[in-house]
């Protein structure tokens, strides 16, 4: 029983220290992130699985945080506000050629990343943009000014 | 002279919709799928209530007591355990369980062997092995009311234990162990 | 022996679990994602080691764990019908200006995830895609509209 609770708390605090992590933009996570999610990680599993190294313990907390998953899916579509929470929202960087240099400096990101993000659609200078848009999971997606 | 490298030409083989685009959906392999998707997350829903309820072990269902008819022992125990998990089990002696000023304890072997026993708390004055489990015995005063053996089960599968002090009832109890 | 036992369930355990509870739309693994896969798969090898942490369980699991692998990988491409169980099937969620509601419901997919994935493709508007398909490894694809 205790793993479960173990569990169930594990899978949040994960997510939200994933979540708080200021995001750095690209979709690529950072060798950084990754040692800390394997850090952060590594701990709570030990934590939840306790002196119980049987798989039947190791079963059950797989299939509940199987089931936490699969309840923040649901409730991500059915609450769209809960989608916010969870992943967040799409921004838009750029629009029509005006760069929202507020709300880049807010998020931690400057002109060469989204440079860099355009470069990868052949875009070669900053006029070439018509929207930049930061995704939830991080990516920048350029939609081109075709001229 | 390049070797001759294998080739095949291509036919229709990935399945299209509206004889239009190739994509190879198969909608109905899809929703068999989403079937069985349903069935097993209520099976997944069960096996973490069970599991919280104690079937699976170090629950509530788990526990359980034993009393012999002549009051010389009440076994506290768990009748499900977990390969390599520890957990205890409890003997509370009764009064008639003192015989010549100490008291003893026979248990079958199978407390070492599958049930993988460590530590008796409080250790007894003397243990010893005959061909099929161990005698220990405590004499020195006060003799304890209650033993506590920690376990760590070594081997998966049903185990029989066998309790008993020396002329007085004895307690056959089953245990199952999880992998 | 044991330990193989171990390895082989657990190997096929943690491949249904990611199967059934990981698959989220996306080329990208998001943080949310990964959290899931991480921890699943922690708590698995924790149980499939145990208590024995000596060098010949560590590489008796592994090889098991392989050997499986290598063996689904060999079955999903020898019969169709397991590529299918193990992977799934591409899915069609929108068509020529028509959504698939059933679809996107039951993958838990929103309109925002397909205007996400057109975007990248640097369309703007839902009505410039004429097909979107989920993909089996979770990436949505988008066919634009031809003016």
């Amino acid at each position: 029983m205790t793993t479960i609770w173990h569990a169930i708390f594990g899978y949040f605090y994960l997510v939200l220290t994933v979540r708080v992590l200021k995001r750095r933009p690209g979709a690529q996570m950072t060798p950084f992130e990754f040692v800390l999610i394997f850090l952060i990680g590594g701990v709570i599993i030990l934590c939840t699985m306790g002196d119980d190294r049987s798989e039947t313990n190791s079963v059950c907390a797989v299939v509940t945080i199987a089931l936490m998953h699969r309840l923040v899916s649901y409730l991500k579509t059915r609450f769209p506000k809960f989608g916010l929470i969870v992943d967040g929202t799409p921004v838009a960087l750029v629009e029509r050629g005006v760069w929202h240099k507020d709300l880049m400096r807010r998020l931690g990101l400057d002109e060469t990343d989204v440079m860099a993000a355009a470069r990868v659609k052949s875009v070669k200078t900053l006029d070439g943009i018509k929207y930049a848009i930061l995704e939830r999971n991080g990516a920048i997606s350029i939609i081109k000014n075709d001229s | 002279m390049p070797a001759d490298i294998e080739t095949k030409q291509i036919e229709d083989s990935v399945a299209k919709n509206n004889n239009e685009v190739a994509v190879g959906s198969d909608l109905e392999f899809q929703r068999r799928w989403w079937r069985f998707e349903h069935i097993l997350w209520l099976a997944l829903t069960a096996l973490v209530i069970l599991d919280a309820l104690g079937f699976f072990g170090r629950g509530w269902f788990a526990k359980a007591e034993a009393k012999t008819p002549d009051g010389s022992m009440r076994i506290e125990y768990e009748r499900i355990e977990r390969f390599g998990a520890p957990s205890l089990l409890t003997i509370h002696f009764g009064q008639n369980a003192v015989r010549n000023g100490g008291i003893q304890l026979w248990a079958s072997d199978s407390l070492l062997h599958e049930l993988g026993s460590q530590r008796l708390i409080p250790q007894a004055d003397r243990s010893a092995l005959d061909g099929h489990g161990i005698l220990y015995t405590w004499v020195a005063a006060p003799q304890p009311d209650s033993v506590q053996f920690s376990m760590q089960p070594a081997k998966v599968g049903s185990a029989w234990l066998t309790l008993r002090v020396p002329g007085a009832d004895q307690m056959r109890l089953k245990i199952a162990i999880f992998p | 022996m044991g330990g193989v036992w171990r390895g082989v369930f657990g190997y096929l355990f943690l491949v249904l679990m990611v199967r059934v509870a990981g698959r989220r739309p996306g080329k990208q693994i998001t943080p949310f994602e990964f959290v899931f896969v991480f921890f699943a798969g922690g708590l698995t090898l924790t149980s499939m080691v145990g208590d024995d942490r000596s060098l010949l369980n560590a590489v008796g699991l592994i090889a098991s764990i392989a050997l499986t692998h290598f063996l689904m990988v060999w079955a999903r491409q020898h019969w169709p019908v397991f590529g299918r169980i193990a992977d799934g099937t591409p899915l069609v969620l929108l068509e020529k200006g028509r959504w698939r509601p059933d679809t996107m419901r039951r993958m838990r997919l929103q309109h925002d995830d397909v205007m996400a994935a057109a975007r990248d493709k640097g369309l703007e508007r839902l009505d410039q895609i004429a097909y979107a398909f989920l993909e089996r490894n979770g990436e949505i694809s988008i066919i634009p509209a031809e003016d």
